[in-house]
């Protein structure tokens, strides 16, 4: 009796390290992925440095009625710019589908759930990976130096940047064409990050966008990360608002994607 | 019939290429709406309502500079996607001739795109119903010929479509951040000021912010044609390079 039991916990410890090894094989797959497309990075790098330093820098010597707008925009800027770049596994997941590179990942020895899961996780990786030294320049410039504060905006970054890569797996697995598909995710891209409080104050918003910029998720990801980082506090509801972007989407994206694979209504 | 005849055909060609998917403009439209009435008026309440109106034609040329650059796209797209380079090379139209009139079907295709935001602007600047309406398209048709060029030099040289996009994202960078879209040059470092006075951006926006003060528009289009002019032999150069490998 005593034998079975110690034989069935093993198996079954071996058989989650087996699980938690492929997803991370996964995952570090896409993680390899963004690095073999350095131009992505070199553009988006580029795009960050001019944005904060000619843009920020010059715009808010003109924004006198908010004072520290340059503060204000550096961290969201960097929100804005880890949602951007969460985005780009939907490009891949696309580029898959449509090369046939799919049908191949999908004749892998990996269970669907580690398969999907791993994707979101390596998707959400590689954007802080691609992001960390640009908030590294950021915290530089800025004197941002208490670690609980770091970390508080680190997890914040790491929240949206999940729950993107669920959006943007989404997207990938429901729309069809490729010209559409480009220009959906980069209007959703846009539409996500400016009408949100990332890089604009909510009492500057015109009307229309200040209805809805507190429920972004961008926002909750950028006030939270202020809130750290700035007043050393915690934004409580700011987190929660993350999580429940990050369920929602990562378990829209997992479904769609299931069926997609699977052959159900979206195959 | 003689190869000048063609010419009319090549142009139709690609506005219709444009139209098979409305989709496309309608998203291209969308980008507009989302500058102008998000950053353009976030904008205008954080720094004052006369900025709205001065930044107001950046967030069209932008659009125009979208526009542009999918023409540069679908160049691209024939050479390394559809396999259809070799094809059209084929067609009785002297090489010249033909780039000539994929540079003018550029341009036609971001008049075409920008008509909805170039009609918003004149009716922001008070020209709607008047004469100047015609130069508000002039300076579009001007900056997008310039940038229709730049499209075109792109796709010969890009082998990958990461590449395009880098070069495009680049020059899209350089036409937004460093012009006067949202400052004055005098702002700008002196080391960056001869980089803002030779972008094109910066003479398209003199010429609408003329029309808004009912100005002559005469001198920065004459500057604006120099920049683009040279982008778009720069264009037909580097394509007719390409045809000859």
């Amino acid at each position: 009796m005593s034998f079975s039991t110690t034989q069935g916990t093993d198996s079954s410890d071996l058989s989650g390290q087996r699980t938690f090894r492929l997803f991370l094989q996964i995952a570090q797959r896409d993680i390899a992925t963004l690095f073999r497309t350095p131009w992505i990075i070199i553009s988006r790098s580029l795009a960050f440095i001019i944005q904060l330093f000619v843009f920020a820098y010059l715009i808010s010597r003109l924004v006198t009625s908010y004072p520290g707008y340059f503060d204000y925009y550096a961290v969201g800027a960097v929100v804005s710019t880890v949602a951007s770049i969460s985005f780009i596994i939907g490009y891949d997941i696309f580029e898959e589908a449509e090369e046939g590179l799919l049908d191949y990942l999908l004749t892998l020895p990996i269970p669907r759930r580690e398969f999907i899961i791993g994707r979101a996780f390596g998707g959400a990786v590689r954007s802080m990976i691609y992001t960390i030294p640009l908030f590294v320049i950021v915290a530089v410039v800025e004197n941002f130096a208490n670690p609980l504060s770091l970390l508080g905006a680190v997890l914040d970054l790491f929240l949206i940047a999940f729950g993107v890569t669920g959006l943007s797996i989404t997207v990938a697995v429901s729309v069809r064409s490729a010209n559409r598909f480009d220009v959906v995710l980069a209007l959703l891209e846009l539409a996500v990050t400016r009408a949100s409080t990332a890089l604009y104050p909510l009492v500057a918003l015109p009307s229309y966008v200040k209805i809805l910029a507190p429920f972004s998720p961008v926002s909750f990801a950028a006030d939270s990360a202020r809130q750290a980082l700035m007043k050393s506090s915690l934004d409580v509801l700011g987190l929660a608002g993350l999580v429940a972007f990050v369920v929602i989407f990562l378990g829209l994206g997992a479904t769609f994607y299931f069926r997609r694979l699977e052959g159900g209504v979206y195959a | 019939m003689s190869s000048i005849h063609l010419i009319p055909r090549v142009i139709e060609r690609d506005v219709r290429i444009l139209f098979s998917d409305t989709f496309l403009i309608g998203i291209m439209f969308a980008n507009f709406c989302i500058d102008l009435f998000v950053t353009a008026a976030t904008f205008g309440n954080l720094i004052g309502s006369s900025f709205f109106l001065r930044i107001a034609p950046g967030s069209n040329l932008i659009t125009a500079m979208v526009a542009a650059f999918q023409s540069g796209r679908d160049i691209w797209r024939e050479k390394y996607i559809k396999d259809l380079a070799s094809y059209l090379l084929t067609l009785p139209v002297s090489r010249r001739l033909f780039v000539l009139s994929r540079i003018v079907g550029g341009v036609a295709r971001s008049l075409v795109v920008t008509i909805p935001g170039t009609l918003v602007i004149s009716y922001l600047y008070d020209i709607l119903f008047s004469p100047r309406l015609v130069e508000a398209f002039v300076i579009v048709g001007v900056f997008s010929l310039g940038i229709v060029g730049l499209s075109i030099a792109v796709s010969a040289f890009a082998s990958t479509i990461e590449v395009f996009a880098t070069v495009r994202s680049a020059i899209q960078l350089y036409l937004s951040f460093l012009s006067t879209i949202f400052y004055n040059v005098s702002l700008f470092p002196a080391a960056l000021q001869p980089i803002v006075q030779t972008n094109p951006m910066t003479w398209a926006m003199a010429a609408f912010r003329a029309l808004q003060s009912q100005g002559s528009t005469l001198y920065p289009i004459s500057v604006l044609v120099g920049p683009s002019l040279a982008f778009a032999l720069l264009g037909a150069l580097c394509y007719l390079w390409y045809t000859r490998l």
